[in-house]
């Protein structure tokens, strides 16, 4: 629980905060659900939840990531397609398909390395600079591969093993998203770039005064996000053996954003951490799962989730009023 | 003499063919009603706005209308709002203020376009519609008898999970979008077939935003709900694949039946081949294509006649598939087309 910001406890408390509002309703949702469903407490449901989650946690993992250090990434689910479908469209050159794979994360690293640049060392504020190139790799993305949706070559062992396989009974999907929420979460509390990511986040300036390298940590930051997206990627075409590129015109990033601030990391950077990520969204996660087991229809299932997640922020917002410090540094 | 009779005849004969040679070259030159054919579509300028140039449908159609407007001389410009609804009412709004002589326009739901439909017409510019209606009726619409899909796709269920070996008979339908025509109209078919078999129950009906990994998901919860499900109905193969994986993934396919429909690419019947999905209700995107090439000439022809003053309808064909007959022509490829 603890370990973090312990130097501020008066953002500890914040954090902690919406974090226990979120993780209660969660609870409460959890156990009106189990109590009126048959079957929402069955193993195999449970493990259904998460393993549809698990894309848009894998996701959240990364803009959390990002959104700690005072940005944002809107480029996500465009490299995530784009990377996905790069790689698929050159396995059809002839090139062996996990080739094919390790040459569309070298792709996506490069755009994310991009992006990281634009923000860092052009200063483009980074929710301009996201927005534009998202939309020029998706367009660039549409006018090379043609067709929206790309099937991976069948017959691939070890993507069959990432849609289907189960260790321990746990599906691979779901043990992906726990092991890139694990592997962040050590980042960002054990090691000293972690730290740094947090200072920056915290006041940019400041730490660029007292001589912490701020650009190649923003530059890092949007290349590991931009693997994640690609790791989601590959997730989903585990699952569903092809990618439909016109994710990109679905609310999914708005819906990883919402995860994140939900889960309780500020937009205005230096607080947060995983676990914000994962609370954030299993909420999601059960609430998807519960309207649809009973059939809610699309228009009252967008109402119910945008009422629980006003009430959310609104128990939040009384429970911590806005002080000085917050509202100078600012939200978006 | 018999040498003499024989020249004649030979004379003759090459005389005959000769003349007959020339008359035929002649009749050649001048098939009747070409050059006025010809006229009526040179330089005409047809605008197409899809809901998106990245579906198979729309490639093939595409695909066939460029063939059409390379060989009789008018040109097709495509708009392609790539998915989003504001782009397309901008390329919609663009298209009516350059005039052009027709507009081909697919829509996204029934009334996103409804109005901007109406204005073309009022400025003299004929509209065909294609296999997406809008609540605005215009010249022409060539595409799917949804009502009738939506009845077939069902009726197809009701074979499976009705009477007495059936392993229940609980059925799923995943929706598109819920305010776009096929949805709408499939429901009403959906529902005359419910109505007839009152022991179906519909135990879902979601709609997976013609989405793979969204058709998946609600599956999967599905099937957690309803172990003993019978079947799924949905409305484009490209997304029903994701239902068809949930399946896959709990090992129900023997039992799960999938129906779906769509433009007959090959990428379907290798979908029916995996065993990902059972039935795809084809609606042959390169032969609806031909209807429409048909109405594309029918309309460029008929310049007298006033926008909107006449209203028709033509239904393209639909062909039932499954592992049986996924070959052929019911599993067409693009670069084959072109």
């Amino acid at each position: 629980m603890a370990g973090s910001g312990k130097s501020d406890t008066a953002r500890l408390g914040i954090k902690m905060s919406q974090e226990l509002v979120v993780g209660v309703i969660s609870a409460v949702l959890f156990l009106v659900f189990s109590a009126t469903l048959n079957n929402f407490l069955s193993q195999g449901n449970i493990l259904a939840i998460l393993k549809n989650v698990s894309i848009l946690g894998t996701l959240a993992v990364g803009m959390g990531f990002i959104v700690v250090g005072r940005g944002i990434d809107l480029t996500m689910v465009a490299v995530m397609v784009v990377g996905v479908a790069f790689s698929i469209w050159i396995s059809t050159w002839g090139v062996d398909f996990t080739l094919a794979v390790v040459f569309g994360a070298i792709l996506v690293a490069a755009i994310g390395l991009f992006t990281g640049v634009m923000v860092a060392v052009a200063e483009i504020p980074p929710i301009f600079a996201t927005l534009a190139i998202a939309s020029s790799v998706y367009g660039s993305g549409r006018i090379v591969f043609a067709s929206d949706v790309l099937y991976a070559p069948s017959g691939i062992g070890w993507l069959k093993f990432v849609g289907n396989g189960t260790i321990f009974g746990i599906p691979m999907s779901v043990i992906i998203f726990a092991a890139v929420a694990a592997l962040m979460g050590f980042f960002l509390r054990k090691t000293r770039f972690g730290r740094l990511v947090y200072a920056t986040g915290d006041n940019p300036n400041a730490a660029r005064t007292t001589g912490l390298p701020t650009r190649p940590i923003i530059v890092t930051q949007y290349v590991i996000s931009a693997l994640i997206a690609y790791t989601a990627g590959i997730i989903m075409l585990g699952l569903v053996t092809g990618i439909d590129t016109r994710l990109y015109n679905s609310s999914l990033i708005y819906d990883v954003l919402l995860v994140v601030v939900l889960g309780g990391i500020g937009l205005s950077g230096g607080q947060g951490g995983v676990r914000n990520v994962i609370v954030g969204t299993i909420l999601v996660g059960i609430l998807t799962n519960g309207m649809t087991i009973l059939n809610f229809s699309y228009t009252s299932q967008n109402l119910i989730k945008s009422v629980i997640l006003l009430g959310a922020l609104a128990i939040d917002a009384i429970i911590n009023p806005r002080d000085e410090q917050t509202s100078q540094s600012g939200d978006i | 003499m018999k040498l003499f009779k024989n020249c004649l005849f030979v004379g003759m004969t090459a005389l005959t063919l000769l003349g007959a040679a020339k008359i035929t070259t002649a009749q050649e030159t001048d098939q009747v009603g070409r050059s006025t054919y010809l006229e009526a579509l040179k330089g005409k300028k047809v605008i197409f706005v899809p809901i998106s140039q990245g579906m198979d449908l729309n490639q093939a159609w595409v695909v066939v209308w460029q063939r059409h407007a390379a060989r009789y001389g008018f040109t097709l410009e495509v708009r392609d709002p790539s998915g989003d609804t504001n782009a397309g009412i901008r390329a919609m709004q663009g298209a009516i203020a350059e005039k052009p002589d027709l507009i081909i326009v697919q829509n996204p739901d029934v009334q996103t376009y409804a109005r901007l439909l109406k204005q073309a017409q009022a400025a003299g510019i004929k509209v065909l519609q294609v296999n997406m209606q809008s609540a605005t009726q215009t010249d022409s619409y060539v595409g799917n008898d949804w009502i009738e899909m939506g009845r077939l796709e069902m009726g197809e269920l009701a074979k499976h999970c009705t009477g007495p070996n059936a392993v229940s008979h609980k059925v799923v339908w995943l929706a598109g979008v819920q305010t776009g025509a096929a949805n709408i109209y499939m429901r009403t078919g959906i529902d005359e077939v419910l109505k007839a078999n009152p022991e179906l129950q519909l135990v879902s009906d979601q709609p997976a935003d013609y989405m793979s990994e969204k058709a998946r998901q609600i599956t999967e919860t599905v099937l957690q709900q309803h172990p003993d499900l019978c079947g799924i109905m949905g409305i484009w193969d490209n997304a029903e694949v994701g239902a068809g994986a949930a399946v896959a993934a709990a090992g129900k396919q023997d039992q799960v039946t999938i129906v779906t429909n769509g433009a007959g690419s090959a990428t379907g019947c290798e979908s029916i081949k995996n065993g990902l999905l059972d039935v795809i209700f084809n609606f042959n995107a390169p032969i609806q294509a031909e209807i429409a090439a048909q109405q594309i000439s029918e309309l460029l022809q008929q310049s007298g006649r006033q926008a909107g003053s006449e209203k028709t309808i033509f239904f393209g064909p639909i062909t039932r598939v499954d592992k049986a007959n996924a070959t052929g022509r019911n599993c067409w490829k693009l670069d084959e087309l072109k």
